[in-house]
């Protein structure tokens, strides 16, 4: 059980006993990124330009970053170099162990998500929750996603406190 | 003399050759014939696989298993099935039963579709029942009878059953076996049954094999018993929106799939000639398939506009019959007071059955305030439908919003922005800022997000202020609803053999880029002009666009810049450019039958009992590919499988994820595309085509370039590969602004590339990919997965690989 809980941003969607645990810091998404060997930041479309702004940095810092549904125009307007793909499909690739990532370089290790639509989001990361032992994911977005490994609170009307958040990771980064 | 069982076992044939019989004294011995059993015509050779079981087809879903591996997204990591648990099967932990969460997906997966082919099924169970009472015919009496231009009469039950039916009791035969499969099915998923999550997968793809059949039984049916239209095009076009029903006259709005008791409202109007007086619109698919019998009638919207039809107070009085219907129609309904008749078993809300009761003394009892009666009886429903909204009409006046401009005011203030609403809502809608925005006088963004909102209700019921959220939306938007005026072509039912022998050669050449089957639920993630914009796309680029329930209605509700719908804009042959509404979801059938007729008509294949070998010809020759954008119910689920095996891939929105289970391929995986090349005698890796039988797509602009995509099949020639690239690498500059990254895996030869970029194209394929050009001759030398032959005659069964395929040619 997570040590803390927050309620999904979906009401319902309590998937069983294994639940994110709650992020209230920035400092652990940095740590987690900086101890990855090989960590993936994937950037769905519900996203808005101060997020956009933070995903540029994070491309900045060296994170691969794949764009799925439409945000990769979105992230192309912002003149970040990103990956498309469909989430759907990335996340069948992410759970097999012989992918060779985008880079040639072997399959992900780390998988940060921010921006996805919510639910299809959610059944994403219950994929890689209870089929991929080799990822850790953290959902780094504004909703409380309980199938990530970590995720931060619903600050979906708390926009600043939010992107202090990701600024924090970035800093530390 | 032969005594035979029957393919399922459970009647006898008694068969008498030449010959005689002489019976002396026999006394007290009765002889009773129940059905003289006609041999069935040798319409072409029986073919391996008659009324297969759950074993039977295994082997062609371990092929497609193989290549396209479940995906698993679990809804739930427990299982709560049985008095052992809860079992936490997290991380895929093995249960008390020994079931892992795998095969406990899988499990749920076939349940789900259980549920829609029983649906289906059980709909055309409850259709030829219906059938024999209102024609007072019986099934042997009733010709199935599609007209000069339909041999080919029920492709599904002749592929999979090797029945060609002469008559609906032909049919009846088939139904039988699907209940059968459908028991038999639901008898694995018990604990302590099926542990691999490949078999339970094989026994859902059985079962939406047997969805299919069900459906076209279902709708041949009610095609030849109430003289639906029998595939001709040019359908005339049938009112669709809020706005195009007449509120001076009384309004029967019916809900549901089962159309008898509607057929019935539709006579008992003309034979009163009451058409001035009474209004008969429709939700969901009843109302496409009155439609398709009463063009006057209307349809009010489809299943997302449910609630907001209800709600705003436009129906006299409410019949439903079965499926999609809400569970809380009784509420909804109450609170203004609308009577509900239950005309079907399925549904019957815990209300009294009258059935029986003089019509008269029913239509008093409604007229009373009662909340409801269940009316099993199709032939009764007419005359207390219409005559209860005429005498309610009487009584009520104008149809204004419910909410009055006060009350409106007074709930957007009462808003403490709580947030219970947006974290309630699938759509993640934020109610509260659309409350902040009309206590402030700004009421569009309510309005804008009326069609967004799929009125689910969820928000009502944890507001603590109490505030009716559907009425806001529903009095915000209250010009919209007036004036939602839109278009829908008649359903036109089956695909004509002469349709297919026109466009059967450009289809598998794929000059002809695809066949986009635009389907399903109306719950989009973002509003219904998607399934405009996604029809228009593609019946523009000459892609034959076909559809059916409530996508088909959908669609029809936007115009284009000359306010023409893509029914106005666009013909409904079966041809390249067409939107072809082929009717309500059972029509599906149809789909699946005008593939199966391209590879008998066009291939000449034969189709008897021969699911195999048609659905590998389907999956590696005919670009067909399913959207179903808005996919809700266990239905959408068994139609997406039952499609899936039989080759065909499916797009879905977001929203289709919470299926649980996806159809995915792994392009660099090359063992998982390997086919058998007949002509070459080799196994050959080809392309991924398709990539995926099913995938959800994030956002319209994904789907669109997605969908293109999965039309390409192996088959293709260079010609029809150029042109299917083209609206590929098209799409996917409109829509996402980007060359797709695999398109190069697509491209065999120079002459599969677009004309008009080859150059272009050639370049590209040189400096990012590192392929071998010859500048000079303009020709690829090193490079694609495999070359170009226009002989190629793809198979994923070894058995046709080395048997060969079953052709009906003359040699």
């Amino acid at each position: 059980m997570p040590r803390t809980i927050e309620q999904p941003f979906d009401a319902a969607n309590i998937p069983g006993p294994k639940m994110a645990m709650l992020l209230e810091k920035g400092k652990p998404v940095a740590m987690a990124i900086k101890k990855a060997k090989h960590p993936l930041l994937v950037v769905g479309p519900d996203v808005t330009p101060a997020i956009i702004e933070r995903v540029k940095k994070f491309a900045e810092k060296g994170l691969t970053v794949v764009a799925t549904g439409n945000a990769i125009t979105k992230l192309s307007q912002a003149g970040i170099n990103a990956k498309y793909s469909v989430l759907h499909e990335l996340t069948q690739f992410l759970l097999d162990p012989n992918w060779k990532g985008f880079d040639g370089k072997g399959n992900y290790d780390l998988v940060l998500m921010i921006g996805n639509i919510y639910y299809h989001g959610s059944q994403m990361l219950a994929a890689i929750k209870n089929f991929a032992p080799h990822i850790r994911a953290i959902a780094i977005d504004r909703y409380y996603h309980p199938n990530a490994s970590m995720s931060f609170g619903n600050l979906w009307k708390k926009e600043e406190e939010y992107l202090a958040l990701l600024d924090e990771i970035l800093n530390e980064l | 003399m032969r005594v035979l069982k029957n393919e399922y076992g459970d009647w006898m044939v008694l068969e008498l050759r030449k010959g005689a019989i002489f019976v002396d004294e026999l006394r007290n011995v009765s002889i009773k014939i129940g059905e003289v059993a006609e041999e069935e015509e040798e319409w072409a050779p029986m073919g391996p696989t008659p009324f297969p079981q759950i074993e039977t087809l295994r082997n062609w879903d371990f092929i497609l298993l193989k290549r396209y591996k479940p995906f698993y997204a679990p809804y739930c990591d427990m299982c709560c099935l049985c008095t052992m648990g809860k079992c936490d099967l997290t991380e895929n932990k093995r249960g008390a039963c020994g079931i892992n969460l795998e095969a406990q997906t899988g499990r749920i997966v076939a349940i789900a579709v259980a549920i829609g082919t029983a649906c289906h099924t059980g709909h055309a169970r409850h259709m030829l029942h219906d059938i024999e009472h209102v024609t007072g015919k019986k099934l042997e009496e009733i010709p199935v009878d599609l007209g000069p231009e339909i041999a080919e009469v029920a492709p599904l039950t002749q592929l999979i059953t090797g029945i060609k039916p002469k008559t609906l009791a032909d049919l009846e035969r088939a139904l039988k076996y699907v209940e059968e499969q459908i028991t038999q099915v639901m008898d694995s998923i018990h604990t302590g049954q099926e542990g691999s999550y490949l078999d339970y997968e094989s026994k859902a793809l059985h079962l939406g094999m047997m969805d299919a059949l069900g459906k076209e039984i279902a709708d041949i049916a009610q095609i030849v018993a109430f003289n639906l239209p029998k595939g001709e095009s040019n359908q005339p076009l049938i009112d669709v929106g809020m706005g195009t029903l007449d509120r001076n006259k009384a309004i029967v709005l019916v809900i549901g799939h089962h159309a008898p008791p509607a057929i019935n409202i539709a006579d008992y109007i003309e034979q009163n000639k009451l058409n001035d007086e009474v209004e008969l619109a429709g939700v969901c698919c009843t109302a496409h398939d009155v439609s398709r019998y009463w063009p006057k009638a209307k349809i009010a919207g489809s299943l997302g506009r449910q609630l907001k039809v209800v709600r705003s107070g436009l129906a006299d009085v409410i019949v439903i019959d079965e499926q999609c219907i809400r569970a809380d129609i009784l509420y909804h309904a109450g609170k203004l007071g609308i009577p509900v008749i239950c005309t079907n078993s399925k549904a019957m809300h815990g209300l009294p059955d009258m059935t029986k009761r003089d019509p008269k003394e029913v239509i008093k009892y409604l007229l009373d305030g009662n909340p409801g009666v269940v009316v099993l009886d199709p032939l009764k429903v007419g005359e207390i439908a219409v005559e209860v909204a005429r005498a309610r009409r009487k009584k009520r006046g104008e149809i204004k919003p419910v909410l009055s401009e006060e009350q409106f005011m007074n709930y957007a203030k009462s808003c403490t922005q709580c947030g219970n609403c947006t974290i309630a809502c699938p759509q993640k809608i934020r109610v509260g800022d659309l409350m902040e925005a009309a206590e402030k006088g700004d009421r569009k963004p309510l309005e804008e997000k009326w069609d967004v909102c799929i009125t689910c209700g969820r928000c009502e019921q944890v507001c603590p202020k109490k505030i009716p959220i559907i009425d806001m939306f529903n009095f915000a938007a209250w010009n919209r609803i007036l004036n939602e005026k839109g278009k829908v072509r008649r359903g036109r039912g089956p695909v004509r053999d002469s349709e297919i022998r026109n466009v059967g050669a450009p289809i598998v050449l794929g000059t002809i880029p695809g066949v986009i089957a635009i389907v399903g639920c109306s719950n989009y993630p973002n509003g219904t002009k998607d399934a405009y914009t996604i029809m228009n796309e593609f019946a523009s680029r000459n892609y034959i666009v076909v559809t059916t329930g409530c996508m088909a209605m959908d669609a029809g509700l936007y115009k284009d810049e000359e306010g023409k719908t893509v029914y106005e804009k666009y013909k409904d042959d079966f041809n390249g450019g067409c939107v072809a509404n082929l009717g309500s979801c059972v029509s599906n059938a149809h789909i699946h039958g005008a593939a199966i007729k391209v590879a008998r008509i066009f291939a000449m294949r034969n189709i008897r009992a021969n699911f195999e070998e048609i659905a590998d010809y389907i999956l590696n020759r005919v670009g067909a590919c399913g959207v179903a954008w808005g996919a809700m119910s266990q239905k959408a689920a068994s139609i997406a499988t039952g499609v899936n095996r039989l080759g065909i891939p499916v797009v879905v929105g977001p929203h289709g994820s919470k299926y649980r289970r996806a159809f995915l391929g792994k392009p660099y995986n090359d063992e998982d595309w390997m086919v058998y090349d007949v002509r070459s005698g080799q196994k050959v890796r080809i392309e991924p085509a398709p990539q995926d039988l099913l995938v959800a797509a994030e956002t319209v602009e994904e789907a669109i370039p997605l969908i293109a995509k999965l039309c390409f099949r192996p088959n293709d020639t260079d010609r029809g590969r150029s042109i299917k690239l083209t609206h590929y690498i098209d799409l996917s500059l409109k829509y996402l602004g980007r060359m797709p990254d695999d398109w190069h895996l697509y491209v065999r030869t120079e002459s599969d590339l677009p004309l008009a970029k080859r150059e272009e194209l050639l370049k590209e394929l040189e400096d990012k990919h590192g392929w071998k050009i010859d500048w000079s001759r303009k020709k690829i030398l090193e490079g694609p997965i495999r070359p170009y032959h226009a002989g190629f005659n793809p198979t994923c069964v070894e058995r046709l690989f080395k048997e060969g395929f079953s052709s009906l040619a003359k040699k």
